[in-house]
């Protein structure tokens, strides 16, 4: 008895002395950031990490909310944010951690190679429905339009980098995982789709968007058009993350050669050390 | 102790359905009609538009048009096994049949997707995922519903009136089809009813096959997006409390109410068979 009153009361005091840390916000960023937690966990074994990915906007309302310790947000701060940071005094800084470019894949037997983000406009929007619209020389075909649902952060990119505001065709299909959308356009000669570059498979051509490739150096070095940062946001009103605090080494380990490492591991490109 | 279970199952019946009710709450009152006359589904858009006509319809014509297959097929099937299979051919079917049942749905999806789909591209139809195909695999999925429950409807009418039937000198077929079906027509029509829900139900199938865009279907080869599919689709990500969230709850309280007004004419006809 005695025995196990001691154990419990060293059961309780490892669970209070446990320290925790909250992350919230993009579902973009929400791989890399599993993968980070899994790997800072080793380091940090007493550590209570809760992720959570409900999109960047809620990650941002969060950090003003203090629910969260670190925002993940595939986009910059809307101007909303900033006037109300103003307002209530906060100061949130942007960490830097990597960029998400979007390739557009088409089946290996289609004869094109090249595509203008106009004509990937009108074939999302429905302008355009069939091959020989986009080229005289590819076959009259109904093009077969895939997208990924709209709860995807690739999905958001896309809208704003590509549509600009305009609405996608009813017909486009929207499907679960990037995965459904290599096999279908591996599979269908005529299908389109856009997927993360980290994604792309072998089975798929990936095409040049106004005549340049989703390398990684073209990413980086924004000449790939349909291509975004990635951040994560820290709270510094009361000042910069304490060396040695939790936040401070998380955001440390992200920065670190395994931590960028582990960006390209979720599909995306590193930010740093290349 | 039996007691206490069944209020449990009850009180958790009843909490689900609250429930759902509570969560659609929002999206019934603040979009209201626009939900159901609407065919734009832009839930992430700016502004938004929550319109699930096209997702209605598609689980209407789609569920309309398993069925139609369906359950004559079940029927037929279930007529041949009661009269005129062997005992040997019987419990071979039996078997198979129920083997199929117990298939789980992502599995005929899966063969559907890898072995029906490519075959319909040397048809030279433009898309690999489509209202025929989801109605092929809800087909395999509830067949064996329909099979066994027609099956076990016929084979609970009492002997000795197809006996006296044939007695009579009625041939076997015209026993089965008259007296035995008469006889057993409550049984069969809460088969059917059993396996329309079933099919309304389903979901990895049609999220699997169906294509995902919301559209109106008008050939067998456009694609479709149920209601359940919709909501596999999209609840995993949405803001808890959002509208969107909301919306999707008022897509489950569709599909429940559509399932309740089967169960409830299943009830209706069965009482008037019996009655």
């Amino acid at each position: 008895m005695k025995k196990f009153l001691v154990m419990f009361l060293l059961a309780v005091s490892v669970f209070l002395v446990a320290e925790t840390l909250v992350i919230k916000g993009s579902n973009t960023v929400f791989p890399i950031a599993q993968l980070w937690i899994e790997e800072f966990k080793k380091v940090h074994p007493d550590v209570q990490v809760t992720l959570e990915g409900a999109g960047s906007s809620t990650g941002i309302a969060a950090l003003f909310n203090g629910t969260t310790d670190i925002a993940n947000s595939s986009r910059w701060l809307k101007p909303e944010e900033i006037e109300r940071m103003n307002k209530e005094g906060k100061y949130f800084i942007p960490f830097l951690i990597g960029f998400d470019g979007i390739a557009i894949i088409v089946n290996k037997d289609l004869g094109i190679d090249d595509i203008s983000i106009e004509t990937l406009k009108k074939i999302y929007t429905g302008e355009i429905q069939y091959w020989s619209q986009v080229n005289p020389n590819l076959p009259r075909k109904r093009i077969v339009v895939y997208s990924r649902n709209t709860a995807s952060g690739t999905y958001e990119t896309f809208e704003s980098k590509v549509l600009g505001g305009a609405r996608m065709a009813p017909y486009v299909r929207m499907v679960e995982s990037t995965q459904i959308e290599i096999e279908n356009v591996a599979r269908n000669p005529y299908a389109i789709a856009y997927v993360g570059v980290g994604y792309v498979t072998d089975d798929v051509k990936v095409l040049k968007v106004n005549g340049i490739y989703p390398t990684k150096e073209n990413i980086l070095k924004g000449k790939y058009p349909i291509a975004r940062p990635l951040f994560m946001f820290v709270d510094a009103t009361n000042g910069f993350p304490e060396m040695g605090s939790l936040v401070f080494e998380f955001i440390m380990f992200a920065f670190s050669k395994k931590g960028q490492e582990l960006v390209e591991k979720a599909g995306y490109v590193a930010a740093y050390g290349q | 102790m039996i007691f206490v279970f069944s209020i449990s199952g009850i009180l958790a019946l009843f909490l689900l359905v609250f429930f759902l009710v509570k969560e659609a709450w929002p999206a019934l009152v603040k979009v209201g009609g626009e939900l159901f006359t609407s065919v734009y589904w832009y839930p992430t858009a700016d502004p938004p538009e929550y319109g699930m006509l096209a997702m209605i319809a598609g689980t209407l014509l789609l569920t309309a048009f398993s069925s139609a297959i369906l359950l004559p097929l079940g029927y037929l099937v279930a007529f041949f096994l009661h009269t005129y299979a062997r005992d040997l051919e019987k419990s071979l079917v039996r078997t198979t049949v129920e083997f199929l049942a117990g298939t789980p749905s992502v599995i005929i999806g899966l063969f559907v997707l890898f072995y029906v789909a490519p075959i319909l591209l040397h048809f030279d139809v433009w898309s690999t995922e489509n209202f025929l195909l989801a109605a092929i695999g809800l087909v395999l999925t509830a067949l064996p519903y329909s099979v066994s429950l027609s099956l076990e409807a016929l084979d609970s009418v009492d002997i000795a009136l197809e006996e006296s039937a044939l007695a009579l000198g009625a041939t076997r077929f015209i026993t089965t089809l008259r007296v035995t079906t008469r006889a057993a027509l409550s049984g069969i029509l809460n088969a059917f009813v059993l396996t329309i829900n079933r099919v309304v139900g389903e979901t990895m199938i049609v999220l699997m096959v169906g294509g995902g865009a919301a559209i109106i279907p008008r050939s067998l080869f456009d694609p479709v997006k149920p209601l359940t599919a919709a909501i596999a689709s999209e609840i995993g990500e949405v803001a808890v409390g959002s509208m969107h969230y909301h919306v999707l709850f008022a897509a489950g309280f569709i599909l429940l109410v559509l399932s309740l007004v089967l169960t409830g004419l299943s009830r209706y006809i069965s009482r008037r068979q019996t009655g």
